[in-house]
């Protein structure tokens, strides 16, 4: 079993950022963790899980940072006993708010893995994204997450913002590999609905020679690209798990959930959400849907796709695939060559 | 029930003029000015009733009004005014609207002056000996110069414009005056009233409760109700179940229409093609000697595919396209099929315009999603063993060594522009082939040109390019004037090795080579990469004499954070699938829509 918990609140919205997070409601933290623990406590049950059950924690945002360790205490003697020994628990933190202190406290609490929104460590790109931090912040969050203890950590960059050149990004890594990380997301910006960037989608270019010079310089400084946007020593085994369908229990406004065909979504709003943290939507997913997204998870990333759960004529397809060299066959399952062109390939098999 | 009223106190009369210059406006006006509409059921052009025709502002159907005048010498007078479609691919209709006149009112716009229209119209009236009233519409317009206008006309047309009225069809301007000169000057009919029927049929259509209508000028005797009736070209008989004077609110019915009169004759029948316009309708027991003359049944003139995207709603196309051709004998349509697009149906029009309508109203009227491929002419083929076929579809051209001769078709082409654009136009005229029959200074500053060119030109986006090179100044009309021989060659697309059918096109064999490239390379920028490299050639027969590549899509994901989402991320994908599926696929390769259309653009 994995869990997912989502911590609504950010300093600044980032002007790309479609994520559920609110700037100007941290009065109501203490409720919202409150009702937080209540679908905790609803879902552990609902999912039936058993002692010692869960394999990994994710604890992401809007801004996990913006939340004491005091508070994530409560949540974590509500969970204690369910998690397993060795279990992954993942944070997500801000170098501006991801204090020396804020990360010892975290650690304290179990958490062995953090990864930080470092975006960039060019103070131009950072302004023009909106982040709150700067790049000195951000060096020196990662080393105290290592001063504190952490030996997992990640941090997250964005690619094909309107200014990037091949330069920007080789340097934005040659920093982030002079820092004690074992593991990077590289993220496309992508401009969503109703964000800030909408209003001026030219800020991102479309300029596919990036993502595969930037996939080449972080894959020749030894880390292993394993999903389109995730490269590292240690691979994240969370992620892992929704890229099998693996159920997953989604606490928090804006959370998602999943057990074998039926996906939960809690209140986005965060006020409903306090109010009544158990009026959840179910979302029932066809057999079609499932395989659809098998298909496409298993090509984004390097968990292929098992033979066995496809059609005559799927399988067709793939073996002509792997016939002009798109795909490799590896026993009974697929494997993706170039997760860029996953999407053109699942629309193609499906 | 209204009076009979004596042929000397009728008059039938239409409106010609070059689109835009107001005969529509006028028509409603002279409508308002006999009182048959109120202000408030005057919505703005009653004339123009199909939606298409209000938004495009063209008349595609004529209209007819029976109005009641009292004119100042204090005589009732009917006054029957004909609007006629303003565009060339219905000049057919326009010919027989004008033969069911006695005289027309030929409309100019007075800051625009005589345009290529305005001739073509001119002569077809003249044709029917028609008693033309000069009207110079839009005074009301600062830059309006009436006179000069008219000296185009005698310049242009040889008129003479003594005798001529200047109107704002806005205003009202000069309308009252117009309308006595109409009494005054256009001639009453004069049939022989006590002669067997002899009618003509100048429009028909179908109406919902009534069936197929028939529009008709009474030129001898008359049509009475319950008389059985003959349509002369078809010896059909049919009983007249209801007669109607057409009105801009609603039809009035009558017991007879008389000589010299117009009126809607109601027979029941389930389609037009019975009643098809140019026909003659006559007494059965008593029929006349001889039909009016000139009748023709519609010819398409051109001719394109079209096709459902998705392919099972062929029998839905095929219902549609039956159910337009109720109300439009004009269409043609066979079935079809295309190794590229499935089954559909060659479908031939009047022209570009009639054709533009009718895949419009399919996918309105019939809710379809329609691929139509790039239209053509018809052309006439001589083959070495004496055959002779004719080709509605450029990829059903035989081998090339099978052929002696091809013929196309030609149209003579009249264009009005001012003086600066001239040589852009020549130009363009000679790359499309064109011969100069005719080139006239109106005065200092217009040109009128005649040209012969292959109607195959025309239809290559020759309108639009027309336009462009000369800032929407200049202006064209055609009528075809039969085929001629042509040095031809049928042109094919491959895409991935595959002769791609609905591609092909028929080509001046000079132009193969350079057509063959830029259509290759406009095919390269709108087929989108696909996973594989996609080789796209132009061959004639086996002989590859263009080529390029669609070079294989490197990229085509969203590397974003989506966490437990995963929802959303299927529903992108399933979003991208549906637009694939909005394409075609030829074997592998998804090809968009516009491709089947690329050709007319070509550079
Ligand atoms: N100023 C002015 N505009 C007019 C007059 N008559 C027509 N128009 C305008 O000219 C345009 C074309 O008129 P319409 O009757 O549709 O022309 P048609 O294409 O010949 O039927 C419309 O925008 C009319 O409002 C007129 O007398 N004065
Ligand atoms: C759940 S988000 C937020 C984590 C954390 N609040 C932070 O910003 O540092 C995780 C990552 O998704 C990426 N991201 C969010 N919105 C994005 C977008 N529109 N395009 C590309 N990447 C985006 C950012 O790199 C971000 O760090
Ligand atoms: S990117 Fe992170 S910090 Fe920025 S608005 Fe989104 S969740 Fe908040
Ligand atoms: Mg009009």
């Amino acid at each position: 079993m994995l869990l997912y918990i989502h911590i609504p609140y950010c300093d600044s919205k980032c002007y790309y950022c479609s994520f559920n997070s609110y700037t100007d409601k941290f009065y109501s933290r203490e409720n919202y963790i409150l009702a937080l623990i209540k679908q905790l406590e609803f879902e552990l049950k609902r999912f039936r899980v058993k002692t010692c059950n869960i394999e990994s924690i994710f604890i992401g945002g809007g801004t996990p940072s913006t939340i004491t360790p005091k508070l994530y205490e409560y949540i974590f003697k509500t969970l204690e006993p369910f998690i397993m020994s060795g279990a992954e628990i993942t944070i997500e933190a801000n170098p501006n708010s991801a204090t020396l202190s804020w990360l010892s406290g975290v650690y304290e609490l179990g958490v062995n893995r953090v990864s930080f929104g470092v975006q960039s460590f060019n103070n131009r790109k950072l302004r023009a994204l909106n982040r709150s931090h700067s790049t000195n912040q951000a060096i020196n969050a990662v080393k105290n997450a290592k001063k504190v203890g952490f030996s997992h950590i990640s941090l997250d960059l964005i690619y094909n913002y309107m200014n990037d050149t091949k330069e920007i990004l080789k340097r934005d890594i040659d920093i982030a590999f002079n820092l004690p990380i074992d593991h990077i997301s590289a993220y496309e910006l992508t401009i969503e609905d109703g964000t800030k960037f909408s209003l001026t989608p030219e800020v991102k270019q479309e300029d596919n020679d990036l993502a595969f010079f930037i996939a080449d310089e972080i894959k020749r400084r030894g880390f292993e690209h394993y999903e389109i946007s995730n490269f590292g020593k240690y691979k994240s085994y969370h992620n892992r798990g929704y890229w099998q369908l693996k159920d997953y229990i989604g606490v928090g406004a804006g959370a998602v959930g999943f057990k074998k065909d039926r996906r939960y979504y809690p209140s986005i709003n965060i006020d409903n959400y306090i109010k009544n943290p158990l009026d959840i939507r179910e979302e029932i997913l066809t057999k079609e849907d499932i395989l659809t997204e098998k298909i496409f998870l298993g090509l984004r990333s390097n968990i292929g796709i098992d033979e066995t759960i496809l059609n005559k004529d799927i399988v067709k397809k793939a073996d002509f695939l792997v016939e002009k060299g798109k795909l490799i066959k590896d026993g009974k399952v697929y494997k993706n060559i170039n997760f860029f062109l996953s999407d053109e390939i699942a629309l193609y098999l499906l | 029930m209204s009076k009979k009223v004596p042929q000397s106190h009728i008059r039938n009369f239409s409106i010609i003029a070059h689109i835009d210059h107001g005969k529509s406006t006028l028509a409603d006006r002279i409508i308002q000015e006999c009182g048959a509409v109120t202000e408030r059921q005057m919505s703005s052009q009653v004339m123009d009733t199909m939606d298409i025709e209000k938004e495009r502002g063209i008349t595609i159907k004529a209209q007819s009004v029976r109005l009641d005048y009292i004119a100042k010498d204090g005589e009732h007078y009917i006054l029957n005014l004909i609007d006629t479609p303003g565009h060339v691919d219905f000049s057919y209709e326009v010919s027989r609207s004008l033969a069911s006149s006695e005289g027309a009112l030929l409309i100019i716009d007075a800051a625009q002056g005589v345009e290529a229209q305005t001739i073509a119209n001119v002569y077809i009236a003249l044709d029917n000996d028609l008693e033309l009233i000069p009207v110079v519409n839009k005074i009301d317009l600062p830059s309006a110069e009436p006179y000069r206008v008219l000296e185009e006309v005698e310049e242009a047309i040889g008129l003479d414009c003594t005798e001529h009225s200047l109107v704002s069809a806005k205003t009202g301007q000069g309308v009252p005056e117009l309308i006595e000169a109409i009494v005054d000057r256009i001639p009453p009919p004069n049939g022989d009233e006590t002669a067997s029927t002899k009618a003509l049929i100048y429009d028909s259509w179908f109406d919902n409760y009534l069936g197929a209508l028939a529009l008709v000028r009474v030129y001898e005797g008359k049509i009475e109700k319950g008389q059985k009736i003959e349509i002369m070209s078809t010896k059909e008989e049919h009983q007249v179940l209801d007669l109607m004077y057409p009105n801009p609110i609603s039809p009035i019915k009558t017991d007879s229409i008389n000589t010299g009169e117009i009126g809607i004759v109601v027979t029941g029948l389930k389609s037009v093609d019975g009643l098809q316009v140019g026909d003659t309708i006559t007494d059965a027991k008593n029929p006349t000697a001889k039909s009016i003359e000139g009748f023709e049944s519609a010819k398409p003139f051109v001719f394109a595919g079209i096709y459902p995207i998705e392919t099972d709603k062929f029998e839905d196309l095929r219902d549609a396209l039956n159910k337009l051709k109720l109300n439009d004998s004009s269409i043609s349509f066979e079935p079809e099929s295309s190794l590229a697009l499935g089954s559909g149906f060659r479908t031939g029009f009047l022209g570009m315009l009639h054709m533009e309508v009718i895949k419009e109203r399919l996918e309105r009227e019939f809710n379809l999603e329609l691929i139509a491929t790039a239209p053509t002419v018809i052309y006439e083929v001589e083959k070495t063993n004496g055959e002779r076929v004719t080709i509605q579809n450029p990829f059903d051209l035989p081998p090339a060594q099978n052929i002696s001769k091809i013929y196309e078709p030609y149209i003579k082409a009249t264009i009005l522009t001012p003086t600066e654009f001239l040589g852009n136009i020549i130009k363009l005229l000679n790359d499309r082939r064109g011969i100069q029959v005719k080139m006239d200074y109106i005065n200092e500053t217009r040109v009128l040109l005649e040209y012969d060119i292959p109607m195959n030109e025309i239809v290559m986006d020759f309108y639009d390019k027309l336009k462009s090179t000369t800032k929407g100044y200049a202006s064209f009309d055609y009528e075809p004037i039969g085929f001629r021989e042509g040095n031809l060659v049928k042109l094919d697309i491959r895409v991935a090795g595959e002769v791609v059918d609905a591609l092909s096109i028929i080509v001046p064999e000079e132009k193969a080579r350079s057509r063959g490239l830029a259509f290759v390379n406009s095919l390269k920028e709108l087929i989108p990469r696909q996973l594989f490299e996609v080789a796209i050639q132009a061959s004639i027969g086996n002989n590859i004499i263009a080529r390029t590549n669609v070079k294989s899509m490197g990229k085509n994901v969203t590397a974003k954070c989506y966490g437990g989402d995963i929802t959303r991320k299927r529903k992108l994908l399933e979003k991208q699938k549906a637009g694939k599926k909005r394409m075609k696929a030829i074997g592998s390769v998804n090809v968009p829509q516009e491709a089947f259309m690329a050709v007319l653009k070509l550079e």
